[in-house]
Parts: structure tokens; sequence; C-alpha cells
């Protein structure tokens, strides 16, 4: 049993090597097999991309070839070529740089006969209204057609200015118009976000450099025991040069000291601001009492 | 007690609570005032319109009959299914009130009811006028407004305030003629409509020939829709003057049923065509439209020629609503001398007037339609940047302010 045992061991051990030589070898080509079909297929693509892009260039060829031959004479020049697309770039640049100018409040067109001005404003970076303005130069400047709304003193600003000095003229009337647009803005902000505070609706004019409402500072209430009297002197600025906040006059002192710090706040902020600020004062001093 | 019938009480009388009455301090409820009776409040005289009976008396005083017929016929104005909002901007019946009128029945069964509820609030002439502007500002067209422009001379910062102007209003037009009914209220673009309806010393205000006003504060115009009762027109220009701080007025020859055109022209809201750089939608041409390569446009430049030049004239926009313009020619013949033709000095006077629904916009589309040439005559296309749909054309040497040749 021994030696059979030990010979017979000795023909399967090689025969099993033998086989797994061959199972080795048998993957070892398998493997080279789908590496060298992946390959293939790659290979394949690329001829296929290749030819793709062969048969485009020969298109674009044969394009620019149909284009010489149909308009013969005219030679593109490379360098000409180039020159006007600087040329295009350098007028979408100035225009741009014009657009910039829009941004600045005051910009301004050659027209036939003059020149357009459009004078655009803004208030804490929200764009309001634009006015236009054509002037005319010959012979002497003067203001041909406008959009400018007719209570801005605008006659007055060019009897001052405009012959003299047109910066000047313009940029007065544009701190006019924005100190205009602003003090809309503010009156229209409180009418739109503190209209329960304020009783019924705040009287003003066109210039709004009179309003006059009453108002009460917290919106719990229904009376309203404050009256406000804002007064815009100074027509270039959109805060108040006079103010004059009053209760009645048997009200208690607390009131009446409550209307002297309100008309100090009026004359500082702006008035949507200042009715926001209530908000968080109001309560506080109810919490005093 | 003879006079209980006649015992009438003023409103304010029955506030102050009810003193004892006495013999002595009741006055004759019926005063005889030129001729004509008028019934007044038994304690304090006043000839008031609400007046009530006493307390215990037989029925209620009902209210002033002029009154309830104004606003019968106000309402009956109305379109039907705008008589509830009108009434609701109104405000003078509570919302209760409203809900029990029927709105579907006829206009003047609807009339009846508001007239019925509004003798239970006892509404005055006040109340009513009130209702006939928001009616007038809600069809403006109704009326054909003129504008009028005042000038002053002095340049200081004018600090408008409505109750004063309101105040200076009244006292000027009262100061020469007590018997009127004016009346405000303000709209919120700040415009301020006055009704004024007119009397004589004599006679009460008449209701329904009624001027109306409407001022934007600090601007040199006003819009007037006068009365046909042409004689108050002087009284309330200067009315108007001295409420609103200005030394004169005159006729502006701007007339329309338009009010919001009339204010677009002279507020210079209308479409203007300014050149600028700011950034604005690019118009598409009609030549890329044109898909069928085999059509031609022959006059193609002469076509975009007339759109460029009809565009500068009038602007992308739509144009203000006006519906005539006049033109009163007074222009000389001119001849040769040797000719001895029409040699007098007489003018030759004509007047061509243009009438359409919408002026502006016709003119607009003539060129295009091709139908006049252009540009257009700047004696069309000036409308509405000189303001005024009246002209009077002159020669040369004319003061007028225009200045026009005929062409």
């Amino acid at each position: 049993m021994e030696e059979g045992k030990a010979h017979p061991p000795e023909g399967v051990f090689a025969h099993l090597e033998m086989l797994e030589a061959r199972a080795h070898e048998a993957a070892v080509k398998q493997v080279a097999m789908e590496q060298r079909k992946e390959q293939l297929a790659r290979l394949e693509a690329r001829v296929q991309e290749l030819r793709q892009w062969r048969d485009e260039l020969q298109a674009k060829v044969e394009l620019q070839e149909q284009g010489q031959h149909g308009q013969e004479g005219v030679v593109t020049d490379p360098v000409q070529h180039s020159a006007q697309a600087v040329l295009e770039w350098k007028i979408r640049k100035v225009k741009s740089t014009l657009q910039v100018f829009y941004l600045t409040g005051i910009s301004g067109k050659l027209s036939k006969q003059g020149v357009c001005f459009c004078i655009s404003t803004a208030y804490e970076g929200t764009y309001l209204d634009s006015y236009y303005l054509d002037l005319l130069t010959e012979p002497e400047v003067r203001i041909h057609r406008h959009s400018i709304p007719t209570f801005i003193p605008m006659e007055q600003i060019a009897k001052k200015y405009l012959q003299t000095d047109i910066r000047r003229f313009l940029s007065v009337l544009s701190d006019h118009l924005n100190a205009y647009v602003r003090r809309r803005y503010q009156a229209d902000q409180l009418q739109e976000h503190f209209s329960d505070q304020i009783e019924g609706t705040m009287q003003r004019n066109s210039l709004c450099n009179l309003l006059v409402f009453n108002y009460n500072p917290s919106s719990k209430s229904e009376t309203f025991p404050f009256n406000a009297r804002l007064l815009y002197g100074d027509l270039c600025c959109s805060l108040p040069t006079e103010v004059v906040v009053s209760c009645a006059p048997d009200a208690p002192a607390a009131l009446a000291e409550m209307a002297a710090a309100h008309s100090d706040l009026f004359r500082r902020l702006a008035l949507h601001k200042a009715f926001g600020s209530f908000g968080s004062a109001g309560e506080h001093v109810d919490g005093a009492q | 007690m003879e006079k209980t019938e006649a015992q009438l009480l003023c409103s304010r009388t029955l506030k102050k609570g009810a003193e004892p009455l006495t013999e002595a301090t009741l006055l004759p409820t019926c005063l005889a005032l030129g001729g004509k009776e008028v019934l007044v409040c038994c304690v304090c005289g006043s000839a008031a319109g609400r007046l009530q009976r006493l307390p215990g008396g037989a029925g209620s005083f009902t209210m002033d009959e002029t009154v309830a017929e104004y606003i019968r016929r106000t309402v009956l104005k109305i379109p039907r299914d705008e008589i509830k909002t009108m009434l609701q901007k109104w405000g003078f019946l509570s919302e209760t009130q409203l809900q029990t009128i029927n709105f579907h029945q006829m206009k003047d069964n609807i009339s009846q009811e508001v007239v019925q509820l509004c003798e239970e609030n006892s509404a005055s002439i006040k109340q009513a006028a009130v209702l006939d502007i928001i009616y007038n500002h809600s069809y403006p067209n109704k009326r054909i407004w003129s504008v009028y422009q005042m000038n002053k001379t002095e340049e200081e910062t004018d600090f408008f305030d409505l109750t004063d102007f309101r105040k200076k209003f009244k006292r000027q037009l009262r100061s020469t003629l007590k018997n009127v009914t004016i009346n405000f209220r303000e709209y919120e673009n700040n415009a301020i409509w006055i009704r004024i309806a007119w009397g004589t010393p004599y006679t009460k205000p008449n209701q329904y020939k009624t001027s109306y006003v409407v001022y934007h504060s600090q601007t040199p115009y006003t819009f007037i829709s006068s009365s046909v009762l042409k004689s108050n027109l002087p009284l309330l220009c200067q009315a108007l003057v001295v409420a609103s701080n200005y030394q004169d007025i005159h006729e502006m020859e701007l007339r329309s049923h338009s009010l919001n055109s009339l204010e677009d022209i002279v507020f210079k809201r209308y479409s203007q065509n300014f050149e600028t750089y700011c950034p604005r939608p690019l118009q598409e041409s009609t030549a890329a439209r044109e898909t069928d390569l085999r059509i031609v446009q022959e006059n193609i430049n002469e076509k975009e020629r007339i759109l460029r030049v009809n565009r500068e004239a009038f602007g992308d926009g739509p144009q203000p609503k006006l519906e005539f313009a006049e033109y009163k020619l007074e222009t000389m013949f001119t001849s040769d001398p040797k000719l001895e033709v029409l040699h007098k000095k007489e003018p030759f006077r004509c007047t061509v007037k243009f009438h359409s629904p919408h002026l502006l916009e016709s003119l607009k589309s003539l060129a295009p339609a091709g139908m006049a040439d252009a540009p257009l005559s700047p004696l069309l296309t000036c409308i509405p940047h000189k303001a005024r749909n009246y002209f009077k054309i002159r020669e040369k040497k004319g003061f007028f302010p225009g200045s026009f040749v005929s062409p």
C-alpha cells in the first residue's frame, strides 16, 4: 500500500501540475485575448472618430473653396479680419462703458441737433424713475423737450446755470429729481407698510415737501394720538428741515415726551425707517409704564 | 300746545342735550324770509338741513327733497353693475345697509332704495355732491375739459397745504357769491377734485349745472370742466389763483374729453422719442418678417424712412387721446402787385377742423398708410409738444407765440 500509495501520487501530482499549468496558460491566453479585443474596439472607435474628423475637415475645405470661388477677387486678409474684430470689440467696450455711465445717474447722447440727457434716480439701491432732457446746442443751449415733472423748478435752475455751467445745471437738476423721488418713495413706503398706524391717508402735495398725518407708534391701539407735520425746506434733500409732532394739549407728560423724541427721530431717519424703529421702542415704553 | 307740529330742533341742539324748553326760549319755527317760509330750529334759530322734530313729535324729519332727487338721478347715471362699488367708495351707507339693496332689479327701483336708505341717514347736499364727484371721477370722459395755465413772478418754494388751499378757495368764492356748494375730494395722485354748484344771490345753487376743477398741487396747470353757466368762470379762476398762490391765469387752447390725456400732455408724460443709450427693446423691422424671397420690396428704403421719420415725430408709445384740432387761418394773400389780384389788406379767413375719436393716433398712421407724405406738417405733429389743439395761423410778424406760417 505504501508503494502503491507513493507511486501513484507522484503520477497524479505530475498530472495535476500539468493540468494546472495548462489551465493557467489558458487563463493567461484568455485575458490576453480579451485585452486585445478591447484594444481593438478602442482603436476601431478611434479610427471612426478620426475618419469623421477627416470628413468634417474635408467638408470645411470644400466649403471654403466654394466660398472663395463664389466671391472671386475678394481675398480674406487675416490681418484685416483681426483689425475689424478689434474694432468691434472696442465698440462693444465703449458701449458698455456708456451703460456704466447710465448707472451714475446722468447719461447723454448726441442727437441730430443737440444732446439728449437721461437722469435716472435711485434710492437705497432701488432704481426709481428716469427723466429725459433734450437740449439744443445751436445757436445757444436751450431745452427742447423734456419729461421732467412740472413742479420741479427746472426753469429757475436753467436760468441760473444752463448758459454758464451745464455740468452744474445737470447735477442740480439731478439732485432735485433724486430728492423728490426719495421723498415720494418714503411716503409711499409708509403708506404701504404702516397703513394701520396712520389715520386715513396721509396728506401730501406733488413735491412731497409737506406731509401731514395722524399716527400711532404701535399698531395695537385704535386711536391716533400724534399729529406729525413734516416740512422739507431743502428741495435737494430727502430729510425734513422742520418737524412738528404734537399731541392733544391735555395728554399725559409721557406722551408729550414721546412726541419730542419722535420729532427728533423724523429729522434724522427716513420716514419708513423711523416708523420701523417704533416697533421695538413703542413696546419698550409700554413695558416701562 | 298749538305749535307742536312745527317744533323743530337742529342736530347740534339735540346733541347738547334737551334743555327744558319753555315758551320763552322757543323761537317761531317758521320764519318768513323774503316772502319765503324757512324752517328753523326752534332753539338756536339755524336753518340747517338736518332738522328733527321734537322727540315725541309725529314722525322724523325727512331730508331735503331736492337732495333725494339729486341722489336718485346720480344713481341712475351709474351703469347698473357699478352702482354697488361706487356706493362702497362713497362710504355714506353702511355695509349692512348696502346688503339690503337688491342690485339685480331695475335701476329705477335701485335708486329708490338708495334714496330711502339715505333718508334714514339724513343725507345732505354735501354727501350727495361727494357721490357726484365719485361718478365724475370714474367717468371724466362725459365732460369736456379745458386746460388753464397759471403764472407767478416771484419764485419761492411753495409748501402746498391742502387745508389752506381749501380754506382760501372757499373764502374767496364765498366772498363774492354766498349761494355756492363747494366740495373737495383728494385722489392718490395728488389731484384735488373740486365740484362747484352755482347759485345766484337770490337762488339756491343749481346742482345739475356744476363746474369741475381738477388741480394737481404745485403745478401751474388746472383742468376745468366749466358749467353751462359761463358767467361764473371768472370767479372760479380768481378763486383758483388766490388759493394756489399764483398771480394770473389763462386758457391754454387745449381741450379734450379725455382728462388723462390732457394730464399726460401738460405733465410731459406722453411718449416722446428720446434718443438715449438706455437699453430699450429693439423693434423688429418689417423687412425681416418677409419670408417669401420672391417678393422684393422695391421701395423698402422709402418705407423705412417713413417709419423712422414718423417715429421721430410721434415716438413709440400710444398717443394721448384728443378728439379735435382746429386751425384758424388769418393770412394775407400775396400776389404780384402788377396783377392787382386781391390786393387788399383784408386777410383770408378760413377754419380747418379735424375730428376723430383718437386724433393723434390717426395722424400717426397717416404716413405709414401712404395717405400723407412723411414727415407730416409740424402744425399737426406739434400738438402734444405745444400743448394746444386750437391754433390761429397768422403772418410771421404776428405776436402769437407759435407764429406759424401756413405752408
